[in-house]
């Protein structure tokens, strides 16, 4: 199963494989070996390449697909497959298509750091938002260009807000 | 005494619930609405709703809570603190019931509810007090002779509520041109807050300590004094660790603001469980502040260091007995204790209420660890009451193993479904000036305007991938069990293939993403 999760503004493409009562994970082209125990409802055991352990808890968030991933003390906000968590996996739509960068959650604009028109690396920083008192890099989901660009510094935006679109 | 009503919620009632346990006594818990599935209610033995979640319609209902104790038979009421602990109002009610307060006398509770006629009490037994004005500023006294009064009294000062507390109604005024305002917004503060807008002013101390010495007096004359409690680290007026001893004070300086935190006691009358509070300034100088009638959030390091228990100690007091221990192993600690203040609250979101439900607990525990808490996996933390969910309490020889200890209960403390305070104690106990034991009441506050808005939780790019990494197998988890194909985890599940009803309960709860 093919998955595009994204954590902190970047979208990674993880892969992952039954392999016995084992996983096999690939992140950004880099493959774990994974062990899984369930600990209760949210939380699971993972050791990960045979001697990293690690506990998660996993609990929904407020929107469907998103979840709230606790390791190591931390939250961490996730989101799978943007909107799609549970439709048919649409591996082939990956990659192709423009790609609409959203505002994750309501806050303002500080940076527009991307013209229409500039070519774009995946993970380039294209927009910096500050919500909570922290500013927010959002990023390039993939190479390409920046065809839209709807946001200018100092504006407001709310949550899923459209900021910029790579062709 | 075979019956106790716990007059409280969350972790205060269960740690007087485990007392009454101990010594054979039956608790009795009561819950406002939201507080149905807490864990003081499931610990009890009867339990009573006393009405809807907001607490003056609920636990600050002096009649609901006689009810309760009415309708129990109880012979005793435990106030725990905060709520009805400190109201004289409610101590005479439970009298009136017929049943025993387990605390001071409604006179006591009264004359020390004052701040200025406690300051008055203390002055009468010889105690220093802060230099300030004797009586509450009259209502329509005149801004000239106030700012006169002012003038003599010298800045910077302090307007402090006479009924005041957790620095409600209290402000700074380094200039005199912003005392009336100062004046006027602390009045109106402690207007809403306590029913009572008096106010008065009192020096402020620069960079002062503050130091507590707890009390317990017995209903035959005796008064006694433990080693004290250091309790400088504070936010906004607000004690978030505290611990005992106090690397500050000598054993000179323990036997002075001991003996005089127990002169003050007797000459009130005072009796169960109390605490003197004192600034020590820079000098080594102390002054009386105020007097808690009341147990303490603090209690549990003065029981680590003592090994007495205090609620225990108030019960027996209040059965009438005799408070018949040595008065030198009180004043002796064997080792060091400190609390941490676990709150559901965001430290990077200016320490805001986090409240919702705690999906995933794992507890600290192991040598010298005590987790005083209220908190269970599926609680849901409401949005009525205090945010404080556990006090994290660590023993160890000495301080720096104490600080050690308390530093590897925090990474093992897990809450996950709310935001809470760990993160920050664990950045807080890392401080040098922490380790070195070198701060007064402002340091913390201080030190958080320094950090300047950086977050107390990082997530590290392995972090980021490891929650990238947990993300995905949840989500195939999920979407096998979905699909009803594999079995979701064959090891630990081990139930494949029994009844459909089940399966289908699992593919539920598949989609639902548990």
């Amino acid at each position: 199963m093919q998955y595009e999760v994204e954590i902190g503004g970047r979208r990674r493409q993880v892969a992952v494989t039954r392999v016995g009562d084992r996983f096999a994970v690939t992140v950004d082209g880099t493959t774990k070996q994974v062990d899984v125990a369930r600990i209760d409802a949210h939380t699971l055991s993972l050791i990960v390449d045979g001697v990293w352990p690690a506990d998660v808890t996993i609990a929904p968030a407020s929107q469907a697909g998103d979840l709230t991933i606790t390791v190591g003390g931390v939250p961490i906000p996730a989101t799978v497959n943007g909107r799609r968590r549970w439709g048919r996996q649409d591996d082939a739509a990956a990659g192709t298509g423009p790609e609409r960068v959203a505002a994750p959650m309501p806050g303002k604009v500080v940076r527009v750091l991307v013209n229409a028109g500039d070519a774009v690396r995946a993970r380039q920083p294209v927009v910096v938002v500050e919500a909570m008192k922290m500013e927010n890099e959002l990023r390039a989901g993939r190479d390409g260009a920046v065809a839209e660009v709807h946001v200018r510094e100092g504006m407001s935006v709310e949550a899923g807000a459209l900021l910029v679109v790579i062709q | 005494m075979k019956k106790i009503l716990i007059a409280n919620r969350g972790e205060i009632a269960v740690r007087v619930i485990r007392a009454c346990r101990e010594l054979g006594i039956s608790p009795v818990a009561i819950y406002s609405e939201c507080d149905r599935t807490a864990l003081h209610v499931r610990l009890a033995d009867e339990v009573y709703a006393v009405g809807p979640s907001a607490p003056r319609e609920s636990y600050l209902r002096i009649d609901r809570v006689i009810d309760a104790v009415r309708r129990s038979r109880a012979d005793a009421v435990h106030p725990g603190y905060g709520f009805l602990a400190e109201n004289a109002e409610f101590a005479a009610a439970v009298r009136d019931a017929g049943a025993a307060f387990i605390g001071p006398s409604p006179g006591a509770i009264a004359a020390m509810g004052s701040k200025t006629a406690a300051r008055a009490a203390a002055a009468r037994a010889g105690v220093p007090v802060v230099p300030g004005t004797a009586d509450p500023l009259p209502a329509d006294m005149a801004d000239a002779e106030i700012a006169a009064i002012s003038a003599r009294v010298g800045y910077p000062l302090l307007v402090k509520a006479v009924a005041g507390g957790g620095g409600k109604g209290m402000r700074t005024v380094t200039d005199p041109a912003d005392l009336a305002g100062a004046i006027r917004s602390a009045r109106s503060e402690a207007g809403t807050a306590f029913g009572d807008a008096a106010v008065y002013i009192e020096r402020r101390l620069t960079r002062p300590r503050h130091i507590e010495v707890q009390l317990l007096g017995d209903e035959h004359g005796t008064v006694l004094p433990f080693v004290e409690r250091e309790c400088s680290i504070q936010r906004r007026h607000q004690k978030v660790v505290e611990e005992t001893p106090s690397v500050a004070v000598s054993p000179e300086l323990r036997r002075a603001i001991t003996s005089a935190a127990a002169e003050v006691a007797r000459a009130v009358g005072y009796t169960n469980a109390g605490t003197i509070e004192f600034l020590l300034d820079e000098s080594g100088a102390f002054y009386f502040l105020e007097m808690n009638t009341r147990l303490q959030v603090e209690h549990p390091i003065t029981e680590m260091v003592t090994g007495l228990d205090l609620v225990r100690w108030q019960i027996r007091i209040a059965r009438g007995e005799r408070l018949d221990v040595d008065p030198e192993r009180l004043l002796a600690p064997s080792g060091h204790a400190i609390e941490c203040r676990i709150y559901a609250e965001d430290p990077d979101n200016n320490f805001l209420p986090s409240p919702g439900r705690i999906q995933h607990l794992r507890v600290p525990a192991g040598p010298g660890i005590r987790d005083d808490s209220g908190a269970t996996a599926g609680l849901e933390v409401p949005i009525f009451y205090d945010p404080m969910i556990s006090k994290l309490v660590a023993w160890a020889e000495d301080r720096p193993l104490a600080i050690a200890r308390m530093r590897r209960a925090l990474r093992e403390y897990i809450v996950a479904g709310i935001k809470t305070t760990v993160p920050f104690f664990e950045w807080l106990l890392a401080q040098p000036a922490f380790a070195d034991g070198a701060f007064h009441t402002t340091y913390l506050d201080e030190l958080l305007r320094s950090r300047n808005g950086r977050p107390f939780v990082e997530p590290t790019p392995q972090l980021e991938e490891m929650a990238a990494v947990a993300a995905a197998i949840e989500t195939a988890l999920s979407a096998s069990a979905v699909g009803g194909g594999a079995t979701p985890l064959p090891p630990q599940n081990g139930r494949n293939g029994s009844s459909g009803g089940w399966r289908a309960q699992a593919r539920v709860e598949g989609v639902r993403g548990l």
